[in-house]
């Protein structure tokens, strides 16, 4: 036997560590028992949106103007993804949480904490293998996305790339929400109660306190479901990508404060201080971002392209009052429509809600309500409509600028596809589940044993 | 090692260095850990010196795991100085120096064996021969393909003796190393503990077995109730005890 050398012990490679977190998330059984149930449950989204999509269609083929509202990004890549998001929210956290409380339960982790690793650079690989199982996870999302191709779909790459990121930041931040968990807690049962506090609390917010004003509507903000909205609307902006990567590197900084067994809960707890504060910062810093991205082929959460050109050379900032109730469906129109489209076309926009005293039955007698008043410079105008078509002459007429000429564009003709994707089923709940269960059995196998390794005799003079 | 070392009181070795002993390693004094209103240990001192297997000597409820936890850093003490090579060692830089192997543990229970021991020894830098080497030395080549939680208790304890020889630190912890082996077993692991440290390496086994600890180790530390009883050679225990050809057992009882 080789002698056993000793030394003092700093650093080591990264790669043994990145190699066991993903053999360790392969060989539970939470990752593929969570895959076989995406399979179906995907598959039926799936079928049941290019149903309903090819119903549309059929009327649309002959109208080109039907078919212009035919996108395929609401009709069947958000709802056959929706199934996703749910299986991500309810279900990913196991697997998630697997990666860490395994080790805590089994006593491994105080192994883990000796070897030469920092406890950021653990934390680190295990969100590798939490994206790693994340990958594997948008298997099935992915194979619609291709069979819907097959079936002659039109597959717009910007909208469904931005979607793809808008999943894979959604699902990291449960990832990292339930490394933090795991961190925390005792037991793997504890740390899923708190992730699906986060994750299930989300849509206790988004059905609550969603549309409410003033600290509610900050509330609502909080919840989860909204990092993937403006994903699913086509939109790519910069402030939510960041902030999202910001409230990762929180939790996952948080959860390394809490890994090592060896450190007190005072010292723990003045080091997540610290964490809270830098990502505080950081969210802080990320809602002054501005840039933003419309993808969608149709660009539906932009003005016109001479509008567009036109109100960015509007330099003077512009405020916008709303006399409505939040939850008065006209808001929701206006936002939609108007001012979330002004707040990514203007340099400089201040919207205010004059809500705080106005709600639905409170602003009957109000004459004021239902008004927006529009400040730019010295001047002030106001207006009811939520429509663009009469609001940006309001301001252009408000900057004393012309109203731009309209540039001649392809207008978006709509992609209206009669399809039958119910064979599809027998990919989702036969090939699929097929596959993954062969993969799954591969990763069993005993690995190969090099039989000099079983065959070595003991190298006594060495000892 | 055996019986050469001439110290009677732990705390008057600690800044001599007689000569012809071994330099002392790990100095440990003033360290103290408390659950809530108990006191588990209390302000215990040692010294542990290079190549020496150091036996940690106590029923069960001594202290003996805390301590063994609180000195590798994985569990926080409420005090503590320790020294090592007479520089201060913060819970922090601990695993540079020391390996613990806790007990009763079975790491990464769904892997097979040979992916375990190729973990650590990629993190160490460990060749393939020298993982064949402690393959070999501890018996495992039989089970290499096994998953860990397939195991029977002996394997599993030779699986942990395994990670513990891939380690490079020059001081392994090992908490109850012989429990789960048979006798002829214990006899077999004593001999590649006992190689182990006549090639260099620093042991500290915390036993509750009198007999084995006997066998296998050179000097011991006695706790009882958290605290050091007695610490020195079995003849420097005799000596203190008055039991000139006593068993360890006999000057354990009559120390605490």
């Amino acid at each position: 036997m080789h002698s056993p050398e000793t030394s003092v012990v700093r650093h080591a490679p990264l790669w043994p560590l990145l190699v066991k977190e993903l053999w360790e998330i392969l060989s539970g059984r939470a990752l593929w028992t969570m895959l076989l149930l995406l399979c179906p449950l995907i598959g039926s989204s799936f079928v049941q949106a290019v149903s309903l999509y090819s119903e549309a269609s059929a009327a649309a083929l002959q109208s080109p103007v039907l078919a212009r509202g035919l996108s395929p990004l609401d009709g069947v890549l958000v709802p056959a993804l929706g199934a996703w998001y749910v299986g991500t929210t309810l279900l990913f956290p196991f697997v998630a949480i697997r990666v860490l409380s395994q080790e805590k339960e089994s006593g491994a982790l105080r192994l883990l904490v000796q070897l030469p690793y920092r406890a950021s650079t653990l934390l680190t690989a295990k969100l590798v293998a939490v994206l790693a199982a994340w990958v594997l996870a948008s298997l099935p999302a992915v194979s619609a996305l291709g069979i819907w191709g097959l079936l002659g779909g039109h597959v717009s790459p910007p909208e469904t790339l931005t979607l793809l990121v808008g999943h894979l930041c959604y699902g990291l931040l449960v990832g990292a929400i339930a490394l933090f968990a795991a961190a925390l807690a005792d037991s793997a049962a504890t740390a899923a109660i708190i992730t699906l506090a986060f994750t299930i609390g989300s849509w206790v917010l988004d059905f609550t306190v969603a549309g409410r004003p003033g600290v509610l509507a900050w509330v609502a903000g909080l919840s989860l479901t909204q990092t993937l909205r403006p994903f699913e609307q086509g939109l790519l902006e910069l402030r939510l990508v960041v902030g999202i990567t910001a409230a990762i590197g929180g939790f996952a900084a948080l959860a390394a404060v809490w890994l090592p067994p060896g450190v007190t809960v005072r010292t723990k707890l003045s080091r997540s201080l610290g964490c809270l504060l830098v990502t505080g910062v950081l969210l802080a810093l990320a809602t002054q971002i501005s840039l933003a991205r419309d993808v969608t082929e149709d660009q539906r959460n932009s003005f016109p392209p001479a509008d567009q050109w036109a109100l960015a050379q509007l330099t003077q900032p512009l405020v916008v009052t709303v006399h409505l109730a939040p939850e008065d469906p006209r808001y929701a129109d206006l936002q939609r429509e108007v001012l979330a489209k002004l707040a990514r076309a203007l340099p400089h926009v201040t919207i205010r809600l004059a809500s705080g005293r106005h709600t639905l039955t409170s602003s009957a007698g109000d004459e004021a309500y239902g008004e927006v008043a529009y400040a730019y410079g010295a001047h002030v105008a106001t207006s009811r409509s939520t429509s663009p078509r009469e609001i940006l002459p309001l301001l252009y007429d408000l900057a004393q600028v012309p109203v731009p000429t309209a540039i001649a564009a392809d207008a978006y003709p709509g992609y209206p596809c009669v399809a039958n994707a119910q064979a599809a089923l027998l990919w989702f709940c036969g090939g699929l589940p097929l596959c993954i269960g062969l993969t799954w059995w591969w990763t069993r196998r005993p690995p190969h044993i090099d039989r000099s390794v079983c065959m070595q005799e003991v190298n006594h003079a060495d000892w | 090692m055996r019986g050469t070392h001439s110290e009677t009181q732990e705390g008057d070795a600690l800044s001599v260095c007689v000569e012809g002993q071994a330099p002392i390693l790990l100095q440990v004094t003033a360290l103290t850990k408390r659950y809530g209103d108990q006191i588990a240990l209390a302000d215990i001192a040692l010294t542990v010196r290079a190549g020496e297997i150091l036996g940690l000597i106590g029923p069960n409820g001594a202290g003996k795991t805390t301590l063994l936890e609180v000195l590798a850093g994985v569990l926080p003490a409420d005090a503590a100085d320790l020294c090592w090579r007479g520089a201060p060692l913060p819970p922090a830089r601990r695993r540079d120096v020391l390996f613990y192997l806790p007990d009763g543990l079975r790491p990464y229970h769904e892997q097979p064996v040979a992916r375990v021991l190729a973990f650590f020894a990629g993190v160490y830098r460990r060749s393939p021969a020298h993982m064949a080497d402690v393959v070999a030395a501890v018996g495992l080549a039989p089970v290499l393909a096994k998953r860990v939680h397939a195991l029977s208790k002996g394997y599993s304890r030779r699986l942990m003796l395994a990670v513990g020889l891939l380690t490079p630190q020059p001081l392994l912890l090992m908490d109850e190393p012989f429990d789960g082996f048979d006798l002829r077993q214990t006899r077999e692991i004593m001999g590649v503990l006992r190689r182990c440290a006549a090639a260099g390496r620093t042991l500290v086994l915390a036993i509750h077995q009198l007999l084995d600890a006997e066998r296998v180790c050179d000097r011991f530390v006695l706790l009882a109730d958290g605290r050091v009883r007695g610490a020195g050679t079995l003849d420097e225990l005799r000596t203190r005890t008055q039991f000139p050809a006593g068993s360890l057992e006999e000057v354990f009882l009559a120390l605490t």
